[in-house]
């Protein structure tokens, strides 16, 4: 009996659980192997939702599915929060007491935006990072707005969904020219990065459009503390900005499960290898997502690839297949830059974003997303994604050699079967 | 009570944009008055973002130097919010 076990069900962990299910159904259904899930929430919310929420008003409602209808049936979802993951035992420990041993391992406990790690921020700023309830809350908020300063801040890196901020920004500018107000509010946007955007070329594109809607851009400025009292928010660097409404990206940490179990770097990222996507020093354990500490955006995406890397080295670790995938580094975030128009943030590891122009075909790309996000939740849209995304990943022994086109290897293909 | 001086560095390589002026923000974060940090950097942009940084914060930059396949950047933090 192969055991693997699933830690985290939100995009990523469900996508791999699914895949992992569908790989193994016969084996599953044999008594040969089981995919455990384990996740916290009962509801699956679309998180890049949270911006129609915060910005347009949206319904939550809109942007959230029942976890186990998202599921294949062969995946056994345990509705019980892992709260240690030991190693060395091979098991996850959840709140209720179980334990759940395990042969192989996927770790998709994502990232948390926390605004307690910077005084005053809880009290002094709303966020979209948190939830769709704080998400409503901007919202509301938005809706009493007369006049003054929105200041939009990154008080952390790395954080989820990196155009979030940008988009919010120009969401704001939407949201107050539509009201007939947008001359009586000024809307500021502090980043600690050197440009509006992190990624040059998608400054190029950003920078001009913030120009144009009277945007203002502080650079170098990393939030150290807010005073609510007196809607002021500070640097370190010892510039200070007066607001009326403060919207405020939250630094980001790793889950609780994996700080409380010693498995992460000092911000609770796990140490993972960015092409195998193994963790670090271990057999048979993967990581993906948020969770990890590879230098690629923390985004839904992302996740979604490396989901696919991870569940066919899994099978092929279980069938002592050489065939192992590496990850490439794509990423696509996807970022509105005003009414109906968008671009797409994409790069690999070796190849960073490259220039382009707002569109509305790419707008609409966006919008579909939130509609398609539940089918990509079963895997049943990958080969449109893999036209989509063009080459994501390779064969492990090839990568050195150059980028060679990746060879698919589906499981009714595999002549190697020998679950033990 | 006086504080020690602390030197730390800062390994960066192989990380593309943010990646190396984020890690030096962190260190920037935790650091003090008078702390040095070098900045080991393959990404050429870094050199750019650091300088600039430094200007407009009014840290010092002490020193840029091309070392075999990388750059280490020194700076000594002089001005952080206390």
């Amino acid at each position: 009996m192969q055991r693997v076990v699933v830690v985290g069900s939100g995009d990523g962990g469900t996508f791999t659980a699914n895949l992992l299910a569908s790989e193994l159904r016969n084996e599953i259904h044999g008594g040969l192997a089981s995919v455990q899930l384990v996740g916290e929430h009962l509801k699956h919310p679309f998180q890049p939702g949270n911006l129609d929420i915060a910005f347009k008003g949206a319904s939550p409602d809109k942007y959230v599915k029942v976890e186990t209808e998202l599921l294949r049936k062969e995946v056994d979802f345990i509705h019980d929060p892992a709260v240690k993951i030991d190693f060395t035992a091979r098991s996850v420990a959840t709140v209720s007491g179980r334990t759940l041993n395990y042969d192989y391992l996927v770790i998709a406990t994502g990232a948390v935006a926390d605004p307690s790690k910077i005084p005053g921020l809880a009290e002094g700023a709303m966020n979209f990072h948190t939830g769709a309830k704080d998400s409503q809350r901007i919202w509301e908020s938005l809706q009493s707005f007369k006049e003054g300063t929105v200041i939009v801040a990154i008080a952390g890196t790395p954080h989820k969904c990196p155009p979030s901020p940008n988009e919010a920004a120009f969401m704001l500018d939407d949201f107050f020219h539509k009201r007939g107000i947008r001359d009586r509010v000024k809307i500021k946007f502090l980043t600690p990065y050197p440009r509006p955007y992190p990624a040059e070329k998608i400054s190029h594109v950003v920078e001009p459009l913030f120009m144009e809607k009277g945007i203002e851009v502080t650079t170098f400025f990393n939030v150290d503390s807010v005073d609510p009292s007196k809607r002021k928010i500070y640097s370190l660097e010892g510039e200070a900005f007066d607001y009326d409404l403060l919207i405020a990206v939250p630094p980001h940490h790793g889950a609780d499960v994996i700080i409380n179990s010693g498995l992460g770097d000092a911000d609770g990222y796990i140490p993972t290898d960015k092409g195998t996507m193994k963790v670090k020093g271990q057999d048979g354990v993967y990581a993906i997502g948020d969770a990890t500490d590879i230098p690629v955006s923390k985004s839904g995406v992302v996740a979604h690839l490396q989901s696919v890397v991870v569940a066919h080295n899994i099978v092929s670790e279980m069938t002592k297949s050489s065939d192992i995938l590496e990850y490439n580094g794509r990423i696509n975030c996807p970022m509105e830059v005003g009414p109906r128009r968008a671009i797409f943030v994409s790069a690999t590891y070796t190849s960073p974003p490259s220039d382009q122009s707002p569109s509305m075909v790419k707008y609409y790309m966006k919008r579909s997303f939130a509609m398609i996000y539940w089918r990509a939740l079963n895997g049943s849209l990958e080969s449109i994604f893999d036209i989509f995304f063009g080459q994501t990943r390779f064969p492990a022994a090839k990568q050195q050699e150059g980028e060679k086109p990746l060879i698919v290897v589906k499981s009714s293909q595999r002549s190697d079967k020998a679950y033990a | 009570m006086s504080t020690i001086e602390q030197h730390k560095v800062v390994d960066s390589r192989g990380s593309f944009c943010p990646g190396p002026i984020t890690d030096l923000f962190k260190a920037y974060r935790s650091s003090q008055l008078g702390d040095v940090i070098e900045l080991l950097a393959t990404d050429p942009a870094a050199r750019a973002d650091v300088t600039a940084w430094a200007q407009k914060s009014g840290n010092e930059l002490v020193d840029i130097i091309d070392e075999q396949g990388y750059i280490r950047i020194v700076v000594k933090i002089t001005k952080k919010r206390s």
